[in-house]
């Protein structure tokens, strides 16, 4: 009787193994690290997860850090790359100093490395450096991203008028180049002055109360860029809290599914969309690819682009695929 | 610095010598001196404001004081709950997750059961979001008074658990997305005033005039917004109990001495899971006030760091950490400190990392003097 | 074969209960690590196992410094930006000496240098506002937060500093020792590898790793060891009892402050070594893990206990955790819920341990 059980336990060991060897060379195990907690990152999740299912290929996500930065990014990175199974890693690098050795050694392990949404250096990885071993970068511009909503915006006041931004930390890079971005947009249009730069640290009542005291101080603001989600929300409340939607333009980035209900409604007048899902999902695509048979990605960049959202294009059924949603 | 005992023979001197009317005067300078410097905090505050009303002369209008209040509305509620618990003796840093919590509980039963306009009438899911989301915040503070009271978890650690698991049953029910598409109403009381006036058409009750006229609607004034109106009740009320209920008493007392208080009968353990109540209610009041400001209901961003607010204003309020002295009077105070130095600074234009700076040595300057002169203050 | 209940039977298991408890955090520790290594995917593993050590640097150092602060009954929340405020000190010294010609050799430890003897400046500050002006440690510390971040900002023009000589990363991710089958290398890494010996080679003991140990046990030594750590758990005992048996309590005071300034001083050195850029917010997610390692540790915030061996166990468990609970691939929002429940637990389980001692 027990050897009887002992040999079905060590054939269906024997079984287990085999098969988790068989399996580990069929699929492809791929990681994404996000860099902070923010609908942004979870769309992007959500489009890799999707494309990943469709082409067979195994996702782990890290852990969402609950700050900005290579302190609480790199531990986690680290973590994964450690695992041991994992073939390709595709981040988000929260400093483009920092992660330059962090990634170079997980990239000496045999793991592959894409950046997402920022890159490290420069985001040239086509000439000689020591940052031009990642496969790719795939993300938008957020400089440029802020100089179309300056253009946008300067236009939607009617080219002159006193103008503010609503920014949320002034450590994280990818909200600090949309308000550079913006800041050198406006100087396109002489009649358009910059008369505050704000900071809300992601508190969308601090937003609200900064918004309200740079419209107390200036009774004539002719308009608004709330930097992101949060910083957004608060920036449209104070004004329709003061009564001014419609005659204050405001102008936000990330398109979740309240801005678009805001923008509809007419509180909100401009909603730049970034494309996360795509971006997540052209990771995975091109990643597998690679693992597959070597294919690289032409000029080592993909760059998805943007799409405006206005209260003209709102409601076009080609646009609705831009919106973040869970 | 006049040592103590110096100090207090001088008072026994000048009371001898004040029997004498001509230097009654002089008595009287010390007793406003004292006066001052009992109610430090609040004098500072009102140099502040007038500072920055010099400096800009927009911010001394009501439209700016209505700013200042409504932002500080959920910090307010905050650090109430926060001032019982630190008398107890306790620390509570989940207060921030906890609103968090509530915020994205009530907008979701909004949310369903408004169901874009197809569902129930506005009043009836606004009501129900709202006790779901103050009901639902009990459980965290019960939780943590549990911890802390009957196993005896350090408060720190009970409450820093709870900040992670509050949050992040918070994140899991929004997907780390806001709650949107509420009634519209909830803004309507969120953001609504008691009274308008307007040189047009005069003064009206909780209605707003309708004006198309960009200076007339700047010039719309409006006065005591509703949110502020509910938050000053919750803290008249919850300020009541502490000070004038045997609840407020054995309060101080836990965190006076604790073995005193068990000897004297205090059933200490089920005070302290209440107090923990108190806080998370508090918090939750802020959570649903806050999707009523914003129709939305939202997750507490951890960059927001609302309970490093809130401990502060509490302690620039008078208390202290080791516990057994606060007030609420104190606590708003403190929040309102921090609210006008925040608006203060965007209105006159201080770039913003000289702003860190300013505020930092105000803080401490505003406590200072309290500290510096104690026996003064307490030398009754 | 009969058993009887005997009193020494009873006495035993009360023994190690009793042992348990006193050990609890260790013993925790050990069980964490033993849970992930069983069901994580190379949790077991040298590299894991460097990797937990050098992203726990940052915490430990705080929390050790910190320790002395709680010990005396007080808190020091301005670490947090003590880290990149000395970080962008040191970041921005080396760049401007490298820039002026300066060799390497002499541009980082003048950099070092100058970040730490401008890191003490918070500490004093602090130490004199609580010790001599007796403004409630929370303020005083909260306030200076405030200031070092600004002035951090303020000096490295809200950019992270860039273009430090390389020879600082090389230290900061570099290992005492490389090991490749058939090669033993000191220091560096071996150059001219092929791609497959790349993937194979293995460092051993980082050097960071170093540093903070080097320092941790020079600070182990001073509070447990000697007349300065006697007087800070007395200050920390009862203030009033010391001050009477002599002790100069407001220079202790200022002292522990520093002590504690110094610690974030060189968690922000070695932020920059290993990241190669100076940040002023380098250090402000960590503060509040660096306080709970003390807690966790044993120590009180009312002051009187607590040792640095808890706290380094505090500090270990926080990181094993979170990178346990990453390598399964747990999806982040349960993650944030597991983290706080295990450490309430981690926690909770202490306080059972000696009520069973103490039923007699």
């Amino acid at each position: 009787m027990k050897k009887t059980v002992i040999g079905l336990l060590v054939i269906s060991l024997i079984l287990a193994a085999a098969y988790g060897a068989l399996a580990a060379d069929k699929t492809f195990k791929m990681a994404f690290m996000p860099g902070i907690a923010d609908p942004f990152y979870f769309t992007m999740e959500k489009g890799a997860q999707a494309k990943a299912k469709e082409l067979g290929v195994e996702l782990i996500v890290g852990e969402y850090p609950k700050a900005w930065g290579p302190e609480s990014q790199v531990p986690i990175l680290e973590a994964l790359a450690a695992r041991g199974d994992i073939d390709l890693i595709f981040t988000a690098p929260t400093s483009s100093e920092a992660l330059i050795p962090v990634l170079k050694k997980i990239h000496d392990r045999g793991i592959s490395v894409i950046t997402v949404d920022t890159y490290i250096g420069d985001g040239d990885y086509t000439k000689k450096s020591n940052y031009n071993f990642p496969l790719a970068f795939i993300g938008t511009d957020n400089y440029l991203g802020g100089k179309v909503v300056a253009e946008s915006l300067a236009k939607m006041i009617g080219g002159k008028g006193k103008v503010m931004i609503q920014n949320t930390n002034p450590d994280v890079s990818s909200v600090v180049g949309r308000g550079k971005g913006f800041t050198d947009g406006i100087k396109g249009t002489p009649g358009v002055k910059l008369v505050a730069h704000e900071y809300c640290l992601d508190n969308q009542e601090k937003a609200q109360a900064q918004v309200g005291a740079v419209l107390q101080k200036n009774p004539d603001l002719a308009g608004v860029f709330g930097v992101n989600v949060f910083s957004a929300q608060g920036a449209y409340r104070a004004i329709v809290n003061a009564g001014l939607t419609g005659a204050v333009k405001v102008a936000t980035w990330d398109a979740t599914e309240d801005l678009i209900n805001a923008l509809k409604k007419g509180e909100v007048d401009l909603v730049l969309a970034q494309k996360p899902g795509e971006i997540g999902s052209l990771a995975v695509e091109w990643g597998y690819k690679y693992l597959k048979d070597g294919t690289k990605i032409p000029d080592k960049k993909l760059v998805p682009g943007f799409f405006v959202f206005t209260k003209d294009n709102v409601n076009d059924p080609d646009a609705q695929q831009y919106i973040y949603s869970k | 610095m006049v040592p103590s005992r110096q100090r207090r023979h001088l008072f026994q001197c000048l009371d001898t010598i004040c029997i004498f009317p001509d230097l009654s005067a002089m008595k009287n300078k010390i007793n406003f001196q004292r006066l001052v410097l009992k109610n430090w905090v609040l004098i500072f505050l009102l140099l502040l404001i007038c500072f920055f009303s010099i400096l800009e002369p927009a911010f001394f209008s009501i439209r700016n004081v209505n700013n200042i209040l409504i932002a500080s509305t959920a910090v307010l509620l905050l650090a109430a709950g926060e001032t019982f618990v630190i008398i107890s003796g306790g620390i509570d840093l989940s207060v921030g997750f906890i609103m968090g919590f509530s915020a994205v509980s009530s907008a979701t039963v909004m949310q369903f059961l408004f169901a874009k306009g197809a569902g129930y009438p506005e009043p009836v899911c606004i009501i129900a979001g709202c006790l779901a989301g103050l009901l639902l915040g009990l459980i965290p503070g019960l939780v943590n008074g549990i911890l802390v009271a009957r196993f005896r978890v350090p408060p720190f650690i009970a409450t820093l658990g709870m900040y992670g698991i509050a949050n992040g049953v918070a994140m899991k029910i929004c997907g780390g997305f806001p709650v949107s598409f509420l009634p519209p109403l909830t803004g309507k009381i969120g953001n609504g005033y008691l009274a308008y006036y307007s040189s047009k058409s005069g003064l009206s009750l909780f209605q707003k005039p309708v004006l198309t006229d960009r200076a007339d609607i700047l010039a719309l004034v409006r006065l005591v917004p509703v949110s502020v109106i509910i938050v000053a009740v919750l803290l008249i009320i919850f300020g009541l109990i502490l000070s004038k209920t045997r609840f407020g008493q054995h309060t101080y007392a836990i965190g006076g001495n604790v073995d005193a208080a068990i000897r004297s009968g205090i059933d200490v353990p089920r005070h302290l899971i209440r107090t923990y109540v108190i806080s998370s209610f508090l918090a939750s009041c802020a959570g649903v006030l806050l999707v009523l400001r914003f129709t939305m209901g939202n997750h507490t961003q951890f960059g927001a760091t609302y309970e490093l607010f809130a401990i502060a204003s509490v302690v620039i309020g008078g208390a202290s950490l080791m516990g057994g002295k606060g007030t609420i009077y104190g606590t708003v105070v403190g929040v309102l400190l921090l609210g006008s130095l925040e608006i203060g600074f965007v209105m006159i234009g201080v770039e913003v990392f000289y702003r860190y700076i300013a505020v930092g040595c105000i803080l401490i300057f505003a406590v200072l003097v309290d500290q510096v002169f104690p026996d003064l203050v307490h030398n009754e | 074969m009969h058993k009887s209940f005997n009193f020494s039977d009873r006495d035993g298991l009360i023994n190690l209960l009793t042992r348990i408890g006193r050990n609890w955090a260790i013993i925790f520790l050990l069980i964490e690590l033993i849970f992930f290594s069983v069901t994580g995917t190379g949790y077991f593993s040298l590299l894991n196992f460097q990797n937990i050590l050098v992203a726990s640097t940052t915490v430990m150092l705080l929390a050790v410094g910190q320790t002395f602060v709680i010990i005396t009954g007080g808190i020091d929340l301005s670490v947090g930006f003590i880290v990149g405020f000395s970080g962008v000190i040191c970041a921005k010294t080396m760049v401007t000496l490298v820039a002026a010609g300066a060799s390497q050799i002499l541009s980082i430890p003048v950099g070092i240098t100058v970040a730490l003897i401008f890191g003490l400046v918070p500490g004093l500050v602090n130490g004199l506002l609580v010790a001599k002006l007796r403004v409630p440690a929370f303020i005083a510390t909260f306030g200076m937060y405030g200031v070092a971040y600004g002035v951090a900002e303020i000096i490295s023009g809200n950019v992270p500093v860039h273009n430090l000589p390389p020879a600082v990363g090389f230290i900061g991710n570099g290992y005492l020792l490389y090991y490749l089958p058939g090669k033993l290398s000191l220091f560096r890494m071996p150059d001219n590898l092929a791609p497959e010996e790349l993937k194979l080679a293995v460092g051993i003991v980082p050097n960071v790793v170093i540093i903070a140990l080097f320092l941790i046990l020079i600070f182990t030594f001073i509070l447990s060891r000697t007349r300065f750590g006697q007087h800070t758990y007395a200050i920390g005992g009862n203030m009033e009892a010391a001050k009477r048996a002599g002790i100069n309590v407001s220079r202790h005071l200022i002292k522990i402050y520093m002590i504690s300034s110094f610690f974030a001083a060189s968690a922000g050195i070695i932020y920059v070594m290993k990241f190669v850029t100076g940040r002023a917010d380098a250090g402000s997610a960590r503060m509040l893990d660096a306080v709970s390692a003390v807690v966790i540790g044993g120590a009180s915030l009312f002051g009187g206990t607590g040792t640095i061996l808890g706290t380094v166990i505090g500090a270990l468990i926080i990181a094993c955790l979170e990178i346990g609970l990453v390598n399964l691939a747990i999806p982040t929002f349960n993650l944030y819920i597991a983290v706080g429940a295990i450490l309430i637990f981690a926690v909770l389980v202490d306080q059972f341990f000696p009520e069973i001692t103490y039923k007699k």
